[in-house]
Order: structure tokens, then sequence, then C-alpha cells
């Protein structure tokens, strides 16, 4: 058998088959045990044709008074129902073995894949979600590794399932008469290559007849997605002539599909038939000769009527095994994708959080930063520092690279060159995560998890208090007063929905704080899903807190709430505020103006108005906006 | 994995736990299967054709250990081979006949069945079409998506594979039953001893088993939305060290779903096991019981052969029964989330008759006219004015004003909340819905191209334009130039979404689309979409031809577009708050003066 996906590099090859290997080998032993069951099933199983031409052939003697019909003939007829009855009970007790070893070590593989490839995705960095849609990620570690599982499990199993059979029953059937035994094993060659194309074909056409359904999915996304442009060019009837068109092909191209299926269910009908048919004819012959008793025909027969089914199983192991062998190469792909973060050699410690001492100081060195495959760098120059304790604001354009600028600040990305330092420390010369569970990020986009609204708040406050691998232990400072220690975390978090001025909105949900969201529970506001998202980043206690246009969609009279309470919560550690509203900016110590990845502006708000350059003008803009919302 | 593991019950609900089957059970199995029938009724011949193929099947099926019986008494035991032949011969017909007839049956089935369900995903496809666009604002597009093709899969499977076997199974479990009776019926209530039994250990297995299964679908998409979430949030995740927890709770689901699936597997493979011995079981007690009757010659040793034979036969389809009767109940399912769809009336409320259209100038009056997508959301509130035949207006205002709503509501993709539009002193709801739409050449926003040849997308609107009128078209709005870089011309491939045109080809493309139409009213979005200043030039250049003739209503970005109009209308929240012409406006200071000094004063690139 070999694979279809040829294009692969050697090393991916090795990479392949390395963890092919690799997954067997854990659970290698219960392969071994469902080989050895496998083994005895067909061991009893293949005992019973001997029973019964034992038994036909004792019959026929004593029908044609060659033995005498006595008590001790019933007993040894008797003993082989008995016998075989027996047998069949070790067959399956057997068989129940096998299954169970086999196909629990699939489902354990799968287990594991699935834990391995989550952890994987985990720890890849931001570069690589870039570079593959979230649909593509998911199915690798849903469809794929569900193959994968079938690649173990089936293919193992019937292999040696096969394997074991043709043996044994060979092995007894030239027992009886080699000659026969080569006259039925004859087609058996010839049908499995047949059997084997028209499994292939089946395959080939079954990526013909998906590739048509994921065609029509298209079309269907594309109508759907157009609803306002087909009605409002009175669309509908050639939308649904078009949908109509694709359909018959999916018909005539699913037709055919049918048509080789139906031609692999009568070859197998043949396949079970054709052995028997031979043995009825020659046998008969060598039965007649003498040289083959009737019992040993009909045990003789019994065993090509056994091989039938492991023969048909093969086919199905060929198309498992190609669609298996697709499936790895895909995991392997994201197994052995390299992270584009390097972990420091010798990781430093951040110098620790003392009440009263200033921390949180970013200092970006002349650095530049270009995204992959994006033609021009994003960053430019970019040389700025901001002391240990100070707020900041960093405005500019959409696309001037202020997102950017703090996305380096947590190591989603390192800079193309230059450094950027928090505290001292080269970002790259910290341990990543503790780097990250410094720093209270607000996003753009107020993105919450379909589980409470508590538990939202918690998100990264669960880590610090549960994740033993982090160093840091969870903050118990109150959020209102930074000289104060709170009774427990849900104290703390009564805080956060204050600070965060969330307190009438969770009194306004019959649950409060249990409030599911998402699809089963509430959809939040705007507004409300970014104050929780602040909530949640403040419940860690962050030494940095950048808020990424965090409140946009806050009035701007909680949003001065808020940051009266930021100015409190956050005296000794450094904030960061990017936006596009201007509010807040009286009151923060620098600004940083952005222009085209480059900083081009710094100063106060006063300084920044009287130099009447960028700022002032985006300041102008922005209240004559102002006034017009009113 | 090292982390603690939480301490509250609480906090173990992992991401993704926001998550729900949908609950059905609004129609009985009955009027499902009758609905069903009704699509499969224009082909009920073929059906009927499959349905008498599937007794000689299993006729044929039954036959083969009959004749072994026959090789064995006739043949083998008197030791004469006369006639053996035409067993043999008999026997090699049995096999080409079944596979021949099963080759048929199968086809007609396919051919037929899949035809039945082309018919519904047409249906289904033409009757979303006829929704109404607030249908579309509310409901999921995946989901939809799955209505269409998912869950017609699932009905297709059923219906060609797993509906006409099930019949199938039970004609050859009667002529097996039937044929042993006949055989020899002590020897035949032996052998169905083993029957209750199987069948109670079979009912057992699969009660176990369907608890699994239930347990697994559970688990699956539990585990499946918590990675989804997690790889769409992954940010998140990273920012706030959760890697670990999260892979934790990922672990936790895991091993819940490994855990229904080992459940699964153990009964699974109690199942097989049992069905498989069962056949072997009954040959022991054939032969235990059995050799008995041979010995007083009661039973020919070719009777007692062709039970062993038989015996291989039976028990298969007793475990496929209940196998394939689970098939149908999903397909059911499937069938009433289709027909739950197709139940959907959500449209545009007409008129029975329809009042025609006016022929000549139209004459256009908002009156009054409030609008919400929501109740007492207004999006527009009380707003009033006409266009007279020929006017160009332009309508202005801040995002969330209601522009795009004006437009919305007079191409009835929406109707009024409370109001009028009237045309000529006609509300426009009396007119045929298509036939009002037609008059209108509308130019949106996103200049959405369908996959398909340029020369489709152009001609959406009028699909029988001749190719003069494309190209002249074309040619008035510089599209023309474009599509002539093409190697293929009119003929070049559009992707799915235009992604590969640029926005100001699109743009253009556009323009030939609402040109070519010919329209008594031009409806146009100004693209807001960041264009080099060639095409700017090409664009405005564009607009002045589209603009030319007739009545125009503008959604306008561009002050130069906003000039060429007769009359500027100015929104704000909802509310028609100034209109008149450029100049007035500015000299009136008021909303229009503002939004000019933001947006199209010297200082507005700054943002």
């Amino acid at each position: 058998m070999s694979t279809q996906q040829d294009n692969l590099t050697p090393r991916q090859r090795e990479q392949k088959w390395r963890e092919i290997r690799y997954y067997f080998r854990r659970y290698a032993h219960w392969f071994a045990g469902g080989a050895l069951a496998l083994l005895a099933t067909n061991y009893f199983g293949l005992s019973i044709p001997m029973q019964i031409g034992e038994a036909v052939e004792q019959l026929r003697l004593a029908a044609q008074g060659e033995v005498a019909a006595d008590d001790a003939l019933s007993a040894l007829l008797t003993g082989a129902g008995q016998a075989i009855i027996l047998l069949a009970i070790g067959a399956s007790i057997a068989r129940i073995i096998s299954r169970i070893l086999i196909f629990n070590a699939g489902r354990f593989i799968e287990f594991d894949l699935r834990n391995d490839m989550y952890v994987k995705l985990a720890t890849l960095d931001t570069g690589f979600y870039n570079s593959m849609p979230t649909g593509d990620v998911t199915s690798r570690v849903t469809n794929d590794v569900a193959y994968i599982r079938l690649l173990y499990a089936i293919c193992f199993l019937h292999i040696i399932n096969t394997t074991l059979a043709y043996g044994i029953a060979i092995n007894k059937m030239i027992g009886i008469d080699w000659q026969l035994t080569l006259y039925c094993l004859i087609p058996y060659p010839f049908m499995m290559i047949v059997l084997r194309s028209i499994i292939r074909a089946i395959f080939d056409q079954t990526k013909v007849v998906q590739a048509q359904l994921a065609d029509i999915s298209s079309k269907v996304q594309e109508n759907l997605a157009g609803a306002t442009v087909v009605k409002t060019f009175n669309l509908q009837e050639r939308e649904t002539k078009q949908f109509a068109t694709m359909s018959e092909d999916f018909y005539n191209k699913g037709i055919r599909l049918a048509l080789l299926r139906g031609a692999l269910g009568a070859l197998t009908v043949f396949v079970a038939g054709v052995g028997t048919l031979i043995v009825l004819g020659v046998g008969a012959m060598r039965v007649k000769e003498g040289s083959l008793t009737l019992g040993e025909f009909v045990e003789f027969n019994g065993y090509v009527v056994a091989l039938a089914y492991p023969t048909q199983a093969m086919g199905w192991v060929f198309s498992v095994w190609h669609r298996g062998q697709a499936a790895f190469e895909r995991v392997v792909a994201v197994m052995y994708r390299d992270n584009a973060l390097t972990p420091p050699e010798e990781p430093r410690e951040l110098p620790a959080v003392e009440p009263g001492v200033a921390r949180g100081e970013i200092i970006f060195d002349d650095v530049n930063f270009q995204y992959e495959g994006v033609d021009q760098p994003t960053l430019r120059d970019v040389s700025l520092r901001i002391p240990a304790g100070s707020r900041v604001a960093i405005v500019g354009k959409t696309g001037s690279g202020k997102s950017t600028l703090v996305k380096l600040i947590a190591r989603l990305y390192d800079p193309t060159s230059g450094s950027v330092r928090v505290d001292g420390l080269d970002t790259r010369e910290v341990e990543l995560r503790e780097l990250r569970s410094e720093l209270g990020y607000v996003p753009q986009e107020p993105f919450l998890f379909s589980m409470t609204i508590a538990q939202n708040m918690r998100f990264g406050l669960d880590a610090l208090e549960y994740d033993q691998t982090i160093g840091r232990d969870a903050p118990l400072t109150s959020l209102l007063s930074r000289t104060r220690t709170a009774a427990n975390q849900d104290e703390r978090i009564d805080e956060a929905v204050k600070v965060a001025g969330l307190t009438r909105d969770i009194e306004a949900f019959p649950e409060g704080l249990d409030t599911m969201v998402g699809e089963r529970g509430i959809t939040l506001s705007g507004g409300q899903k970014q104050r929780v998202t602040i909530a949640r980043a403040l419940l860690t206690d962050p030494r940095i807190l950048v808020l990424d246009d965090a409140l946009s969609s806050v009035d701007t009279q909680t949003e001065a709430e808020i940051l009266d309470h930021l100015d409190e919560m956050m005296r000794d550690r450094t904030t960061i505020i990017l936006t596009h509203r201007y509010n807040a900016l009286s009151r923060v110590d620098t600004i940083f103006v952005m222009d085209e990845g480059r900083v081009v502006e710094r100063g106060s708000h006063d300084e920044l108005i009287a130099a009447s350059g960028l700022y002032a003008r985006m300041y102008e803009q922005q209240k004559l906006r102002e006034s017009l919302e009113e | 994995m090292t982390e603690k593991q939480p301490k509250k019950d609480g906090q173990k609900v992992a991401i993704g736990s926001g998550f729900e089957e949908q609950q059905l059970g609004q129609y009985t199995d009955f009027s499902l299967m009758k609905r069903l029938w009704g699509y499969m009724q224009p082909y009920k011949w073929t059906f009927l054709a499959c349905l008498l193929l599937l007794p000689i099947i299993s006729g044929i099926q039954v036959l083969q250990p009959y004749l072994i019986k026959l090789v064995i008494d006739e043949h083998l035991v008197p030791a004469n081979l006369d006639g053996l032949g035409w067993v043999l011969g008999a026997f090699a017909a049995t096999l080409v006949g079944r596979a021949g007839f099963q080759f048929l049956q199968l086809y007609l089935m396919q051919s037929a069945g899949q035809r039945a369900l082309y018919d519904l995903r047409v249906e289904i496809f033409a009757h979303v079409q006829s929704l109404s666009v607030s249908f579309f604002h509310k409901r999921p597009i995946g989901r939809l998506m799955t209505r269409m093709t998912t869950d017609v899969e699932s009905l297709q499977e059923a219906l060609t594979s797993g509906m006409i076997t099930m019949i199938g199974d039970l004609f050859t479990l009667g002529s097996i039953i039937v044929i042993l009776l006949f055989l020899d019926y002590k020897l035949a209530l032996v052998s169905f001893l083993v029957v209750p039994p199987l069948v109670l250990l079979t009912a057992i297995f699969r009660h176990f088993l369907r608890s699994a299964f239930r347990d697994i679908r559970v688990k699956i998409a539990r585990l499946n939305s918590h990675l989804q979430e997690s790889v769409t949030g992954m940010q998140i995740i990273q920012y706030f060290v959760r890697e670990y927890i999260s892979a934790g709770e990922y672990d936790d689901i895991n091993k819940e779903y490994r855990q229904a699936n080992v459940r699964s597997v153990r009964y699974d493979a109690m199942l097989y096991a049992v069905v498989e011995a069962a056949g072997s079981i009954t040959v022991g007690a054939i032969i235990w019981y059995g050799s008995g009757q041979v010995l007083q010659g009661v039973v020919t040793l070719g009777v007692l052969i062709a039970f062993i034979e038989y015996m291989q036969k039976f028990f298969v389809p007793i475990r496929d029964l209940a196998q394939k009767y689970n098939l149908l109940q999903s397909a059911m399912a499937s069938s009433e989330r289709i027909f739950q769809l197709l139940d959907t009336n959500e449209r545009l409320p007409t008129r029975e008759e329809p009042l025609a259209l006016p022929t000549g100038a139209m004459k256009i009056e908002f009156r009054d006219v409030w609008f919400a997508y929501k109740a007492e959301d207004w999006v527009l509130r009380g707003v009033n004015f006409t266009i007279a035949p020929g006017e160009k207006i332009a309508l202005v205002g801040h995002t969330g004003a209601g522009k795009s709503t004006i437009m919305t509501l007079l191409l009835r993709l929406h109707d009024v909340t409370r109001g009028q539009i009237l045309v000529n002193g006609q509300d426009i709801r009396e007119f045929d819905l298509n036939a009002w739409r037609a008059r209108f050449s509308v130019v949106l926003q996103d200049s959405f191209m369908f996959r398909g040849s340029l020369r489709e997308n152009i001609l959406l609107g009028a699909p029988n334009a001749s190719d003069e009128e494309l190209v002249r078209a074309s040619e008035r709005v510089h599209a023309h130039e474009l599509v002539s870089r093409y190697a293929a011309g009119y003929d070049h491939e559009v992707k799915e979404r235009g992604a590969n045109l640029s926005a100001g080809e699109k743009q253009l493309m556009s323009f030939a689309r609402a040109l070519v139409h010919e329209p008594e009213v031009l409806l146009l979005d100004e693209a807001t979409a960041n264009v080099d200043t060639e095409t700017e030039a090409l664009i405005q250049d564009a607009l002045e031809v589209l603009m030319a003739e007739q009545t125009s209503l503008v959604i306008a970005h561009r002050l130069s577009t906003i000039r060429k109009s007769d009359r500027i209308l100015v929104l704000h929240r909802g509310e028609l708050l100034e209109q008149g012409t450029h100049e007035g406006l500015l000299e009136q200071d008021g909303h229009y003066a503002k939004l000019y000094k933001l947006q199209y004063s010297p200082d507005a690139a700054a943002e």
C-alpha cells in the first residue's frame, strides 16, 4: 500500500511515520493483546468447520451403513454439537476482547492526539493563526484526528484478522486437499485487485462528489450573503436556476458514485459465492473419485465461506488507509510547525512588584516591524520610553501601527529589528508566559467566551490561581484601595464590577454574575462586553495595562468614571491607552502620535495642541465630530 | 498537565459551555412520512420497481443453500454426478442473477431517490429566495447552510440506502423462515430457539449503545465548541496565559468523550460478537439435535447442511435492522428541520391583484415615514420629502443617520413601520414587488460580485441585453478599459465575492451593471473604499455619466457627487434635518456646514 500524497518531502514523510510509530507504541501492548485475541477468535472460529465436517461424515457413514448408528455415535455427534457451541462462545469472547482492545487503542490515540494538538495550538504563535483559517485548524483536530483513529483501529484489526484467517484457513484447506485449495484461491488475488481498483474509483468519485457539494455550499453561501443584492436585482429565478444546474450536476456525479458502490456490492456477492461454486463443482468430482470425503467437502466449504468477509474487509482497509495517511499529513503539518518565538535559553525574572515602587517601564529601542506577507513595514524606527508608573496614550489613524506596537510589548510578535524592553529586560529574555502574566490587555474587539460573566472575568485570574507553571501568584490586593488586601477573590470580582461600571448592568440580569454569555445566554451590548473585558484584565492586577480602543462603545461619562478608578488602581503601574477619542487624553502624562508606522509627535495634550501639528488637527476633527453627535 | 484543579464547581464550566442542541418535536413521524412521500410520488413507478426487485433478490439469495442441499442429497451421498452440471449452472446463475438484480435495484433506487431529493433541494433554495430580507438578518448563514446541505444529505442517505435495505432485510428474513419451515419444521423451530435470546440481548446492547451514543453526541458537541472557541479566541487565551488551564478543560471534556466512546466500543463489540456467535451456536444446536433426526432418517443430510448454510445468512439482518432504524430516526430529525424551514413564511405582504405600475414619470413621496428593525428602536423618525421626476437627490449624514434605510425602504426590502411611500399618489405596497424593484437601478456600497464571468456580473439586472449594449454601457463608465485588460475579456471569471478584482474595478463594474439596466431611477450608495487617484478619476467621471439623465437618489460621500445634485437631504439620527443646495446649506451654517468641514475640508484627510 502506498500513499497517494507523494508530494511530501522525505523529511515530512519521516516526521509522519515517526508520529505514526510514536502513537502506535504508546498502545503497542493493547494492539499486541488485540492481535492475540484475534488469533484466538480465528483459531476457535475456524475449528468449527472441522467439527461440522466430522459430524457430517459420521452421518454419511451411518446412512450408508458403514458405521453402526449406536449410542456411541449419538454421543459423538452430540459431543460435536456441544463442541461447536463451546468454540462459538470461545471465539465470541475472544472477538469481544480483540475489538475492545484494538478499538479502544484507537480511541485512546484519538484522545492523545486531540490533547497533543490542543497544547500545540495553545502554544503556537500569532503568525501561525494569521496563516491558517480557523476552519482549517479546527478541521484538523476534529475530522483528521477521527480519520487517524480509523487508520489505527480499522487497518490494524482487519490486516491482522485477514492475515490470520487466511493463514489458518489455508493451512487447514491444504491439509484436506491442496489441489482444491489452489483452485479455490485462484480467483482471490484477481478479485482483490478488482476490489481495490473499484474502491480506489469510489474514493476518487467521493472526492468529486464532495467537491461538487462544496461548490454547491459556496453557491448557497454566496446567495445567502448576497440576499439583498439578489432581491434588489430580482435575481431569485436566476439564482434558483443556477442552483438547480449545480444540483443536477451533483445528481449525476452522485449517481456515478452510487453505480460504483453498486458494482462493489455486486462484486462482494461474487466474492462470497465464487469460492463455494468452485468447491461445489471441483469438490463434487473429487468426492465421486473418492479422494475427498463428504465431511471434508463440507468442512472445506466452511473455510471458503469464512474467508469471504475478511476479503471484503480488505477493500475497506484500502480506503481507510489512504484517508488516514492524508489526515496524518495535515496533523503533522501542525505538530511540526515551528514556533516563531524562541524561548530564552536562560530566562531572567522581571523585578518584583513592591508597594511604593513604580513598575512597568517600557522601552522601544529603534524597533522595526514587518508582518509576514506584507510589503511594507508596519513600524519604522520606533524609539520611545514609557516611564514606570506613567499613563500614556498612543493615537493615530487606523493602520498607523498603534495596535502592532502594543502587540510587541506582549510579544505576540518579535520585532524585525531593534528591541522592546520591559522593566529593563528584553522581552525575548523573559519567559513568555511570565511576561504576559504581568500584562493586562483589553482588546479592540471585546471577545468573550461562552461561559458565565463571572467566569469570563476570572479568565486570567484562574490561570494565576490554578496554573502552577506560572510563577506569579493570584493577586489579592483590593482593586479600590492599593493598600488593602481583599478577603477573597469574590470580593475582588465585586470590586471589578464596580470599577468597570457594570454594577447596574449586572443587577439587571436575573442571574447576576452567573449569567451565561453567548448563544445560550444573553447577548451583551458592545459596551457591556468592553467593560467585562476591562474587569477581566484588572483582576490579574497587571503591572502594565493596555486599553486598545477599549472604551469606544462606552458613553463618555461612564468612560470618565472608569478612568477615575483606573488612576487610583494603576498608581505605580503603567497604563497605555489607544484611542480615537480625545476626552481621555487630557488626563494622560504623555501622548505619542503615530503616523505610517512612525512616532511623529510626543508630549502632553497641551504641548501638542500648542505645537499645532498632526495631533492638533486630529483633535479639531474630533471636536467637530463630537459636536455633530450631540 | 501540571495545573491544579479548580476548587469550585462553578468554575469547572469550560469555554464553549454556552452550547445547546436545537429542540425538535413539532411534527409527528406520520406527518413527516406523508410529506416525504409527496417528494417520492413523481417517481413512484421506479420506487415500486425497486420494491418488486427486493423479494426476487431475497429469493435468489435463499436459493443458494438449497442448491447445496441438492448437490449433497442428489449427487454426493448417492455418488452420482449426472445432472450436477445443471445444479452448478443454477448456482452460477444465482450468483450472476443476484449481483445483477442487486445492481439494478440499487441503480433504480439511487436515481429515483436522488431525483426526489434534488427536487427537495431546489424547492428549499427557491423557498429561501422568496423570503424577505429580514429573515436573513435574523438567522446565521451557517444554520441555513446546514439545512440545505447536511440535512438533505442525511435524508438522502436514509432514503436511498437505509429504508430500502431494511425492507430487503425483512424479505430475506421472511423467506429464510419460510424455507426452513418448509424443509423441516422441527429443525426450524430448534434453529429459531436462539432468536429470542438474541433479540433480547440485541435490545439490551442497543439500549446501552443508544445512551452511549447520546452521550457521545453531547460530548463531541461540547468538545468541538470548546475547540472552536479556543481557536477563535486563542490570542486572548495567550494574553491571559490560560493555555494550560484551557488545555486542562479540553482534556477533561476529551476524557468524558473518550469514556463515552469506550462504553460504546464495549457494547458494540458485544453486539457484534453475539450476532456472530448466534449463527455458530445454532449450527451446534442443529447438529446436536438434527444428527439424531438424520440417523432416524427423518431428515436428509442435505437438509441438515442447508440449515447450517442458512444460519450464516440469518442473523446479520436481525442485527442490521436495529441499526437502520436509527438511521431512519436521524433522517426524521433532518426532515423535520427541513420542513420547519419550508414552513417559514416570512415575506412582505403583497396584494392578491397588484396595481399596475405608473407608466409615465414617477413622482416619489416619503410621507411621515417611520422605521424600526426592532420595536421602538427607531431608525427613521417621521421623514417627509418628495422627489420630482428627473431630480437628483443627494443624501448626506453621519453613519447611522438612516441614509441606507431610506434606500432599502424605497426598494421595498423592508416595509415602512409607519407612514407611507407613494408614487404618483399610489402606495408602493400596492404594486407587484418584483415589477416595482425592476424600476430601479442600484449600485450598492458593497459592489457584490457573484462567481461567474464579468459579463454575467454586469448583466445581472438585464440578462437579455445584447453584447453591443453591454460594451456601450461598459465603455461609458470606463469599465470596458478594465475588462479589455483581461485576456478573456468579458468572459473573465470572477472568483467568489469578487476576490480577484480590486475595489475600484468592482465599483466600475457595478456602475456598468446599473447603466446597462436603463433604469428609471438610479439608487446609488457611494463606496468609501480607498482607491488610487487614477481609478478615483475614472469613478468620478463615470458617476457623472451615471447620474446624467434619470431621477437619482445618491448616498453621497464625495463632494463632487454632492455638488452634482439638485438637492441635498441632510439626515441626522433618523430625522430629516435640513435640505437645500450645497451653497444654500453652507450659508445656513447648520449641521451640513459642520459635516462639510469635517469630511470635505482639506484637513479632513487627517483621519
